[in-house]
């Protein structure tokens, strides 16, 4: 495994707040990373400090091993694509596409043709005159059909329908496959996103609370149902993340279970249900579930 | 693990005036902001001025009037709001593109750059077509109606070069002026703005209120006289050359925000 | 792909149904990574997880650069596999739930002829 980006007790204050407070992580070579959390979590900032557009007020960001800020043979490698990308007022899509190359040296524009099909993007309408949707589009064609060895998707898919966001996820897993680079995805639609991370790092409040590979935080956690007092005591001391009770049941979420204590729980009665990645950081967070599916 | 990263085929580093080249490119992406809609607006204030000039000279039938008013033409200021214009165009270009540029992984400097460069070319673009215009407006003495707005007497009472040179000059003016106030726009938005405008005010104050109360206004005069018109022109880069390098510093430490 | 095991085991469970039910008969090719990637929308480095679990058990093997084919013999080694498995996995879990429920032995093999002449 190659690092490709690190950072290193990396902080950003904006007054008192601190958008993102001591974090410490890695990103590797050619995988997909899922960045997870509520809104205002940090998220944003993060990959702004990642891409150079935000200074760091402590700690340091190496990508492709040196310093991002300012840095042309690093940022030459990277595109970022922000849900909140400002586009000049007076363009079109087409002056977008027109200005894409330029930038990114390994762009393919046939791909991105493909795409403006499928996201039936029209070219020729002013950028002010677009859908939230269209306008998210932009992002999403550029962030695929740019290839950079480095890509931060940052909340792509605001105002894009569940088909189109479909596609998205469809086109990026298929791409990867061809072209392997190291994607980071920021959002709150995790069930929709679950399958497609290899690993998956968790912010709230601008700190960093889970660093771990997909794989593994998906069998981290298992609820327990049952009777009450079977439940407890098959909990007993473990750490639990969740406790739900209605009359004589209880729902406890527990740290992952080995196979021999799954043999035992099925023996004392009790149910057990996986627990999907969403519910894991809504329970980490303690957030409400509501913040993590689609808003009209 | 899937083993399958298939090596990414080794492309050429652009070089540091491929990345600078680029944001020009950028600029031009849509020609309509800094190149078509001031050519319209420059033509559109002719056109006017053509049919004003007309108008007028339909009711003056002495060829020695029509000299005189020919003369009084002269001292319209139309012309001059061409490079007021540019300085909008400098501060609307760099705040549309800025976000734009750092979400296409260019880095401050390259922009800054860039723009510069473009502000560049677009004065001599336009010093040279006007100076085509103001040929064209000598040899037909003045669109046939005896009409003066690109040998306005603004522009020096030189050849044709000098005039070349005083417009290219006034434009890097407005372009740099514009780019600063771009530049701090873009870091400290409408407040950075009126704070530095502000500041702009109170120094031209402080500089008349001096010269009013040391009484030396007939030396400043004087300078104006003897560094000659181009010579007091070429002063502007100084300034020009300041703001330059004050918005590249300005821009350096800016992020995009919203 | 949605319970609760690691997907990586889920996606070799399902290779090795299909060769079992014989849709993937042995010396045939199968699949890609990546077209097992992009079919179950998962990310490739788990599909290749997965599938590599059944390189290293012998049921697939990789040609270079031509792709991954079904092992000669390796149905009847699935079969043999999952009937230790049927042993351990629904064999017991019978017999433990019949016995909790005061079900014999006999009376349990005779609900399973009746169920199978259904």
């Amino acid at each position: 495994m190659t690092t490709i980006a690190e950072a290193t007790g990396l902080s950003k204050h904006f007054g008192a707040v601190r958008a993102v407070d001591d974090v410490t992580f890695a990103l590797e070579e050619d995988r997909i990373h899922g960045l997870l959390g509520r809104n205002g979590a940090g998220k944003s900032t993060l990959m702004q400090l990642l891409t150079g557009q935000e200074f760091a007020t402590s700690g340091s960001v190496r990508v492709f091993g040196a310093s991002p800020a300012e840095n042309a043979s690093v940022l030459r490698n990277v595109c970022f694509i922000k849900e909140s990308q400002r586009y000049p007022d007076d363009w079109k899509p087409k002056h977008v596409f027109r200005s894409t190359p330029w930038f990114f040296e390994h762009w393919d524009a046939e791909f991105a043709e493909q795409l403006i099909d499928e996201f039936r993007l029209p070219l020729g309408r002013p950028i002010k005159k677009l859908s939230r949707g269209q306008l998210s589009s932009i992002g999403v064609i550029v962030g695929l059909a740019s290839r950079a060895p480095l890509t931060f998707f940052d909340e792509p898919y605001l105002g894009l329908d569940a088909v189109a966001r479909q596609l998205f996820y469809d086109r990026l897993l298929a791409d990867y496959a061809e072209h392997p680079r190291t994607v980071v995805l920021s959002t709150h639609l995790i069930d929709e996103v679950s399958n497609l991370l290899e690993h998956v790092f968790v912010i709230d409040q601008g700190r960093l609370l889970v660093d771990s590979s997909a794989e593994d935080l998906r069998s981290s956690a298992t609820t327990v149902v049952g009777k009450a007092n079977t439940v407890d005591e098959f909990v007993g001391g473990r750490e639990v993340l969740h406790r739900d009770a209605l009359g004589g049941l209880a729902s406890v979420t527990v740290a992952g279970l080995d196979d021999a204590e799954r043999r035992a729980a099925a023996a004392a009665g009790l149910e057990l249900a996986p627990v999907s990645l969403q519910q894991l950081v809504v329970r980490i967070t303690g957030t409400a579930q509501k913040e993590f599916e689609v808003s009209a | 693990m899937t083993a399958i990263a298939l090596t990414q085929s080794p492309t050429r580093t652009p070089g540091a005036l491929q990345r600078v080249v680029n944001v020009v490119k950028l600029h031009f992406a849509n020609p309509y902001t800094v190149l078509i809609n001031p050519w319209i607006i420059l033509i559109g204030i002719f056109l006017v001025n053509l049919a004003i000039w007309a108008i007028i000279m339909s009711q003056v039938t002495d060829p020695a009037d029509r000299a005189d008013v020919t003369e009084g033409f002269s001292y319209s200021g139309s012309s001059l709001f061409i490079f007021v214009y540019m300085m909008i165009v400098a501060i609307q270009a760099m705040n549309q593109t800025f976000s734009f540029a750092l979400g296409m992984s260019v880095t401050r400097r390259d922009y800054y750059l860039g723009s510069a460069l473009t502000f560049v070319l677009l004065s001599a673009v336009f010093a040279v077509g006007m100076a085509v215009l103001a040929a064209i407006e000598e040899a037909t003495s003045g669109w046939g109606v005896g009409g003066r707005m690109f040998t306005s007497i603004y522009f020096g009472d030189g050849p044709w070069f000098e005039r070349l040179a005083f417009v290219f000059l006034a434009m890097l003016f407005f372009f740099f002026v514009g780019a600063v106030a771009a530049t701090v726009f873009v870091r400290w938005k409408a407040l950075g703005l009126t704070v530095l405008l502000g500041l702009l005010g109170l120094i031209t104050l402080a500089f008349v209120a001096l010269v009013t109360f040391t009484r030396s206004w007939g030396s400043v005069g004087e300078w104006f006289a003897t560094t000659g018109f181009l010579g007091s022109a070429l002063w502007s880069l100084v300034i020009s050359a300041v703001a330059g390098v004050a918005g590249f510093f300005i821009l350096r430490r800016a992020t995009p925000r919203g | 792909m949605d319970d609760s095991r690691p997907i990586f085991l889920q996606l070799a469970e399902q290779i090795e149904n299909e060769i079992l039910s014989g849709a993937l008969p042995e010396e045939s090719q199968v699949p890609s990574t990546n077209e097992f990637a992009a079919f179950h929308r998962i990310n490739p480095a788990t599909a290749g997880k997965g599938v590599n679990l059944l390189v290293d058990d012998g049921i697939l093997y990789k040609k270079r650069g031509i792709g991954m084919f079904v092992t000669a013999g390796a149905r009847e080694r699935l079969l043999a596999k999952r009937r230790e498995g049927f042993r351990t996995e629904y064999v017991g879990p019978l017999l433990q739930e019949a016995r909790k429920l005061g079900i014999t032995t006999d009376q349990l093999t005779d609900m399973i002829r009746n169920e199978d002449t259904q």
